[in-house]
């Protein structure tokens, strides 16, 4: 019966002491979650710690170790590509491959259907700033939805998520809505297409001043345009001259700059829409992409 | 009253002879550590992928989010459950405050939160689905109540055991966890400040009432709120435990009841009144790390209100059938 008596009271102590801490964190819980102690601490913490502002000033080839970081639309993102890495993780691989250093991809933050408008804000965030100011190569891909959108006739196109449609039937949608789109296509009028840009340019230079000020020391890429609607007889001239302007545009924006340069895309794709191209008709295939990559490899080799 | 006692000590000490308890023990100890090596394993890969900077990692969460955002193949309940995730990462990255630090609290206190509504349940089940039917079972009820003592209080004494033992078993479920976690991911981060008060309208987040508290005072709320749910679970086992006779078809009936309430949290949007459902209402420690509910209108009181409901009349239901019912067979 000794046994049976420490057993009991044993577990009656510690059982009892458990019960009303429990209690007490219950009533606590309820405390705190209905009637919230209005910000206490939080301002406290606002003062956060800015990492270490841009990386160190040498050349790009002097460095042992490049972080990238790349930022924008679904270029950036890589979608159109059945294997996820777009022309960022391409590129990535293709000048480690290439150098032999070491290349790791910081972040990828490109987002489907991402604006000049869009992105402006994201520039003001906490995250994003930490991510490109760690960043010795940024890679950007913007203006391709303005554009496009502007034009509005990439909607039914995008809505259709061609990253993720790999069945037959889903590639049958993106069939439908292809057509779809170029049934859209005979109502725009071409200079809609130009109509979007001074506004857009403008927006690109306020994102590129951002960018440097953010990092002052990396080396900034930015990826031209080329025209998806080359094989389109209505769109083809049209579309190629408002691509030159913009892309002509950017380049006089990124001049200004000694650390900044365009990657042309416009002539790889003049010719070889079929062979370039995912079945969205927008978006580059893995080809595409790699070919993309390659540029921006040889552009900082 | 006086009489309560001793039968509140024997009922223990049969809990402890019969060794349920320790069954539940052994049970953490040998899942904590492989749900610590699972996390472990994460850890190190996302380590791998972002050079351990939680920085980049959760910016990498807020851009995979956005981005299914614009899918249209993504309901609109999960794009509103991703846009609130969203926000609440941006507010821990704008406040430089690493949301899933590593350490042996922060596990506990994630490993908590994922095993309130199925996890902790079952441990209390052990105990709770047995306590009056294995009696029955082995015919030693009758022995019990041939004893001078009213039938009521031979049950309340059964039930203040249960409520003694759900304490215990909450209790030892957070000890062994961050005995065994802290092991790996070591014993500090008590005061990592952890943000709470997340008020959700919409697919909107309102950071107006949003505070930071340390860890282990989050750790404290959140334990009292698991002991609450623990508390009702035990309830309704015993109701159950009372009106069926054998222990097996207790467990199963509440099994079920648990299962199908994980399962109508992933898809009950739609069906608003399954939010009476006491199974529906567990995962009471949501509403402090501020993830929206699963059915549009619950909140915190709601679900207190619904679990207490289910809770008391489960215990008059108990009372009325055990003092009335036949117990010669």
């Amino acid at each position: 019966m000794n046994s049976s008596n420490w057993i009991w009271r044993s577990v009656s102590i510690i059982s009892a002491a458990a019960t009303l801490l429990l209690i007490a964190g219950f009533v606590y819980a309820i405390q705190d979650v209905n009637y919230p102690q209005r910000a206490q601490g939080a301002g406290d913490l606002a003062e956060s710690v800015k990492p270490p502002k841009g990386t160190s000033n040498d050349a790009i080839q002097d460095k042992k170790e490049l972080k990238v970081a790349a930022l924008g639309d679904s270029l950036a993102k890589g979608t159109g590509d059945s294997t996820g890495s777009g022309f960022v993780r391409r590129s990535v691989q293709e000048y480690s491959k290439d150098t032999g250093k070491k290349v790791t991809l910081l972040n990828n933050l490109g987002i489907n259907g991402l604006t000049t408008t869009a992105l402006l804000p994201k520039l003001e965030e906490q995250g994003t700033q930490y991510v490109l100011a760690k960043a010795d190569v940024i890679l950007l891909s913007i203006g391709g939805n303005d554009l496009f959108r502007g034009a509005d006739l990439f909607t039914s196109v995008k809505n259709t998520s061609p990253n993720e449609s790999s069945s037959s039937a889903v590639k049958k949608d993106s069939e439908v809505s292809k057509t779809s789109t170029q049934a859209k296509v005979q109502e725009i009028k071409p200079e809609d297409i130009l109509k979007a840009l001074p506004q857009a340019s403008l927006k690109l230079q306020k994102i590129l001043v951002k960018l440097r000020e953010i990092n002052p020391n990396a080396v900034i890429i930015y990826v031209g345009l080329y025209n998806p609607f080359g094989d389109l007889e209505q769109l083809k001239i049209p579309g190629n001259e408002a691509v030159t302007t913009w892309n002509n545009a950017a380049l006089s924006l990124i001049n200004k700059n000694g650390n900044m340069m365009l990657v042309p895309t416009f002539d790889l794709f003049q010719q070889n829409l079929n062979k370039y191209l995912s079945s969205d008709h927008f978006h580059p295939n893995g080809d595409g992409y790699q070919q993309i990559a390659e540029r921006i490899v040889q552009s900082i080799r | 009253m006086s009489s309560l006692i001793p039968l509140v000590k024997n009922e223990t000490i049969k809990i402890i002879k019969k060794k349920r308890f320790y069954v539940i023990l052994l049970i953490l100890l040998v899942l904590v550590p492989i749900f610590t090596y699972a996390q472990m394993r994460s850890a190190e890969h996302s380590r791998e992928k972002f050079n351990g900077d939680w920085r980049l990692e959760t910016q990498q969460q807020i851009t995979d989010n956005e981005n299914s955002l614009g899918s249209d193949r993504v309901p609109d309940e999960w794009k509103k459950f991703r846009k609130i995730i969203v926000q609440q990462l941006q507010y821990y990255l704008d406040h430089d405050v690493n949301p899933k630090e590593p350490n042996g609290v922060t596990f506990t206190r994630e490993f908590m939160n994922n095993s309130v509504s199925l996890f902790i349940p079952l441990l209390i089940m052990a105990i709770a689905s047995d306590i009056v039917s294995s009696e029955r079972t082995t015919g030693t009820i009758k022995m019990l109540l041939t004893r001078p003592v009213k039938r009521w209080k031979v049950l309340l004494s059964k039930l203040i055991t249960l409520i003694m033992f759900t304490s215990l078993i909450v209790l030892s479920t957070f000890v062994i966890t961050y005995a065994i976690s802290g092991l790996v991911f070591g014993y500090k981060g008590f005061d990592i400040p952890v943000f709470t008060g997340f008020q959700i309208s919409g697919s909107d987040v309102d950071m107006s009432a949003v505070h930071a508290v340390p860890q282990w005072e989050y750790i404290l709320m959140q334990s009292g709120l698991i002991w609450f749910v623990s508390l009702t679970v035990a309830i309704l086992a015993f109701m159950v435990s009372v009106l069926v006779r054998s222990t097996a078809a207790s467990i199963v009936v509440m099994m079920a009841a648990l299962i199908a309430g994980s399962i109508l949290t992933n898809m009950a949007a739609a069906w608003n009144s399954a939010k009476y459902l006491f199974m529906v209402n567990l995962q009471l420690t949501d509403y402090l790390s501020g993830t929206p509910a699963p059915i549009e209108g619950m909140n915190l009181t709601f679900s207190l209100i619904v679990l207490s409901i289910w809770a008391i009349a489960a215990i008059i239901v108990s009372f009325a059938v055990f003092t009335k019912r036949d117990i010669l067979n």
